[in-house]
């Protein structure tokens, strides 16, 4: 993250005439854009590459995914699968075919649903979404709760409140899943078992989600949290009379949070992986699940165009983070 | 009536926890299994019927398309698609779209009355010429399975009118009626079959009890009920109709989830009931366990390459391992032990002295070796000959065939080889590597597990039939090429009864274990448990595919 540096630069530019920081911030949201382009650009290439690579044959796999075998096939079984997707082809063209295709919008034809991508992945990308930045947003409001109410605290509290983060932060999501999954669907049954996309099956797998977010989020801010709470301008503030709670909130809070938002980017691509275990687990539909099938099943158009999308999430996550820095922070504001 | 007690879950979450770190929910376990058991599955007194309804079925692993040879899509399939012929519990052919059939004396003929005035939900009829188009789709490759089922004795299918055909044979076949009744030879439309993959994956259009209404991918397929459905076969509970307005397939992956989501009542019925969960789903629900006929899961030897093109070296691999007693502990006793290589405790002709060869024996293993020139023993403990070791390449399908209790399984018996002199090297494989065939050339393995589900002793012809240049056998895993065994499967295929057929599988299951070509694991098993609500649910004889034509839910 070049913010900062940046914001030095053009606190002194920004006392030049108007004009020059407009042209500025075009040329940078231009190159932010090409940027981006490239990003996505070279995931989907190394994607591509990357199952090129892996050791068997795609025409094979394609055929024994649809019998349910796992058998070898004779050059002439193999040759109308190998023409139909073009795997007969040079290297080379059929990856110019896949990167001319993504620029059409094209993200190729799925070698086991036989549908294009788009299609494919288009069905299940909003259920994925609400469950990530559900879990996000959750994880968040549960590590603020908990900073603001155990941090610097008595002892004790203080104490419960760190154990409660460093517990949170290493369980394993599949197993948080299982338990509330056996103690408030099954035990004591306030939500579904299978879920599916309703709102109150959301809660569970979302809830999978955040807790252990929600842990690792809260120990960097606390640390963050303790050491502000000790700083002269919070001294300051409570001379004033400000209160307690104000002074958590509105002081300490603001300064204690920058490290847990620029992971917060880091965490909504992290998500989308424990997506999966959460999609399975409570039977809910997402991209996550059809990743995990589209891997076992080398279904490569598919997959690439999975990673597309979460390289796509993880640029405007970033490009959010840096917006949310300087709404945090005034002297970004500028920029 | 579906009451759950904590500690039963709990284990259930514990037992799935430790059990699986990589099975998690990444995995998708039981690649091509089958249930159910001969008609007349769950079915329970009492209670008030309710008009129509929805039934949630629990099912397991989600097939990317519906048409095509695998025994997850032949589940679905036979709900949407209707055959000639099925087969009842007892083993028996009875009519289904064929009202009735004659078979010429040669045996080459099969003359079949097809039931006037059915159509497919396309408002299409269902005629012989329809059927013959089918018939001419399995054998161009369009079903591979089916292909294979009755590949090389299928001639021509002729419409004689719009209600008789005759099917021709190059050979007598007897199974041919049995294998024509599994689900992959569902009569599709002919319109359906000229459309694109995609429309045929998606919703293949049959004349069935259901047709699929929508499906939203790794989450449910919705069957509506076909209200002009007249075509039941003979083995139907009740005349007419589906009961129930819809069943809703569900794919619940994970194990904790299915059981679970039976004990809450949100399915009324689930498939593959974890075997740590059997012993109280005996005591709540209505259970059904179905041991597929067919290949059970046993290890192909690779005969052409490595250690084991010695009969020797896989015979003394079989005594090796006390196979029975690590299937009883790896599956908590619930999924039986099976010592026939070749076909299952549940196929007909099943000879069950072939399966009591090889018992537990380090002493027969070590003479064997001995025999074999594998003498010496390196620092490790592993015999050697001529400085060379004796290892075993043993990858598993993981996930797709073999589950975490499978696994384990391997595991127990990499150990006991270990006490003999091998070194059995596992590789859990992943699906994608499965699949794409990393493991499938001679090169790649000595031992890989296995299993084919089919309701005949026929099965033997597809898996042991020799390959040759000109016909290469892909399915014979083990390359082993016999011509004395080829013969008397070909034998069995083309006898003119059961007695002598059974004769000749018979010869072939004692020559298959004599060679050690393969040894035996366990039977390919499924489960349905179902709330007591669930009434006439039923699952077919051929590879246990689940029936909700007759099922109806009471109150």
């Amino acid at each position: 993250m070049s913010i900062v540096g940046e914001a030095t630069v053009t606190t002194v530019a920004s006392r030049r005439p108007a004009a020059r920081p407009v042209a500025r911030t075009v040329r940078r949201i231009i190159v932010k854009v090409v940027t981006a382009v490239l990003v996505l650009l070279g995931a989907a290439s190394v994607t591509y590459f990357s199952q090129y690579l892996v050791p068997g044959n795609r025409a094979t796999a394609i055929l024994n995914e649809q019998q349910g075998r796992a058998q070898q096939y004779s050059a002439a079984q193999l040759a109308p699968v190998n023409h139909k997707f073009g795997f007969d082809k040079p290297v080379v063209v059929q990856y110019l075919d896949y990167i001319g295709g993504l620029f059409r919008g094209n993200l190729g034809t799925s070698y086991t649903q036989f549908k294009p991508v788009t299609q494919v992945i288009g069905a299940e990308l909003l259920p994925s979404l609400v469950l990530t930045v559900c879990g996000l947003v959750a994880a968040w409001v549960i590590a603020v709760a908990v900073i603001l109410l155990t941090a610097k605290r008595r002892r004790f509290i203080s104490a419960l409140g760190s154990t409660w983060e460093a517990l949170t932060a290493s369980l394993p999501p599949y197993w948080v899943g299982v338990v509330l999954l056996v103690v408030f669907a099954v035990e004591i049954r306030i939500f579904p078992v299978i879920g599916g996309t309703s709102v109150l099956g959301t809660v569970l797998p979302v809830l999978t989600l955040a807790l252990p977010l929600a842990g690792f989020l809260g120990q960097v801010t606390r640390d963050e949290f303790e050491k502000v709470l000790d700083e002269p301008f919070i001294t300051t503030a409570r001379t004033r009379g400000m209160g307690d709670t104000a002074v958590r909130l509105v002081h300490a809070l603001r300064h204690s949070v920058l490290p847990a938002v620029t992971l917060s980017g880091w965490a909504l691509g992290a998500l989308v992986s424990g997506a999966v275990i959460v999609e399975n687990l409570f039977g809910r539909p997402g991209i996550g699940q059809v990743l995990v099938t589209a891997v076992n099943s080398r279904d490569v158009p598919v997959v690439s165009g999975i990673v597309l999308v979460v390289a796509a999430v993880y640029i405007v996550a970033n490009l959010l983070v840096d917006l949310t820095y300087a709404l945090i922070d005034p002297r970004l504001r500028d920029t | 009536m579906t009451r759950i007690r904590f500690t039963r879950l709990a284990a259930a979450a514990t037992s799935a926890l430790i059990a699986s770190a990589a099975l998690a929910a990444c995995s998708a376990s039981g690649g091509g299994a089958s249930l159910a058991a001969n008609g007349g599955g769950a079915s329970a007194s009492g209670g008030t019927p309710v008009k129509g309804g929805t039934i949630v079925y629990g099912a397991e692993q989600e097939p990317p398309c519906l048409a095509g040879g695998w025994v997850q899509q032949a589940y679905i399939d036979r709900n949407i698609l209707d055959s000639l012929v099925t087969e009842a519990s007892d083993g028996s052919i009875k009519p289904w779209l064929a009202t009735s059939w004659t078979v010429s004396p040669d045996g080459l003929t099969y003359d079949f009355t097809l039931k006037p005035g059915v159509k497919f939900t396309d408002g299409t009829p269902l005629n012989a010429q329809a059927v013959v188009d089918n018939f001419t789709f399995w054998e161009k490759g369009g079903n591979s399975t089916a292909q294979v089922s009755i590949d090389p004795y299928f001639k021509k299918a002729v419409a004689l009118s719009a209600t008789h055909l005759e099917v021709q044979l190059n050979k007598p076949y007897l199974p041919f009626l049995t294998m024509i009744s599994q689900g992959y030879f569902g009569i599709l439309s002919p319109a359906s079959l000229k459309r694109s993959t995609q429309a045929q994956c998606d919703d293949p259009i049959g004349s069935g009890a259901f047709e699929v209404k929508q499906w939203i991918h790794g989450q449910e397929l919705i069957l509506v009920r076909n209200p002009d459905y007249t075509s039941w076969p003979a083995t139907a509970v009740h005349q007419g109709p589906a009961l129930v307005d819809e069943v809703d397939w569900k794919f619940l992956t994970d194990p904790v989830e299915r059981y679970a989501a039976l004990t809450t009542g949100e399915a009324n019925l689930i498939y593959d009931v974890p075997t740590v969960d059997w012993t109280s789903a005996k005591a709540s629900y209505q259970v059904t366990q179905y041991i597929t006929p067919g290949k059970p899961v046993s290890l192909f030897l690779n005969t052409s390459v490595g250690v084991f093109t010695d009969a020797r070296v896989r015979q003394a691999f079989a005594y090796g391992a006390d196979r029975k007693a690590a299937v009883e502990t790896a599956f908590h006793g619930v999924i039986p032990y099976e010592g026939n290589p070749s076909v299952s405790q549940s196929t007909p002709g099943y000879d069950a002295a072939v399966a009591d060869a090889y018992a537990y024996s380090p002493a027969a293993a070590s003479k064997l070796l001995n025999a074999a020139g594998w003498t010496g023993r390196n620092a490790a403990g592993y015999r050697t000959k001529g400085g060379k070791e004796l290892d075993v390449k043993l990858p598993y399908p993981a996930g797709s065939v073999v589950t975490a209790e499978g696994a384990t399984l391997l595991q127990i018996l990499q150990q006991q080889w270990k006490q003999v002199g091998f070194n059995v090297t596992l590789t859990p494989e992943t699906m994608a590597e499965t699949f794409s065939g990393v493991y499938n050339t001679p090169s790649s393995y000595d031992a890989q597990p296995w299993y084919w589900t089919s309701p005949s002793a026929a099965i033997l012809w597809i898996v042991w039939r020799p390959s040759t240049k000109a016909n290469p056998n892909y399915n014979n895993s083990s390359f082993y090429n016999n011509t004395e065994l080829a013969g008397v499967i070909a034998d069995g295929n083309t006898a003119t009864t059961t007695t002598t057929a059974d004769k000749y599988y018979d010869q072939a299951q004692q020559i298959i274990q004599n060679e050690a070509a393969a040894v035996g694991l366990y039977t390919q098993t499924t489960s349905i448990a179902a709330a007591d609500n669930v009434h006439d649910f039923w699952l077919e004889k051929s590879q246990g595919e689940p029936v909700f034509e007759d099922a109806y839910l009471t109150k």
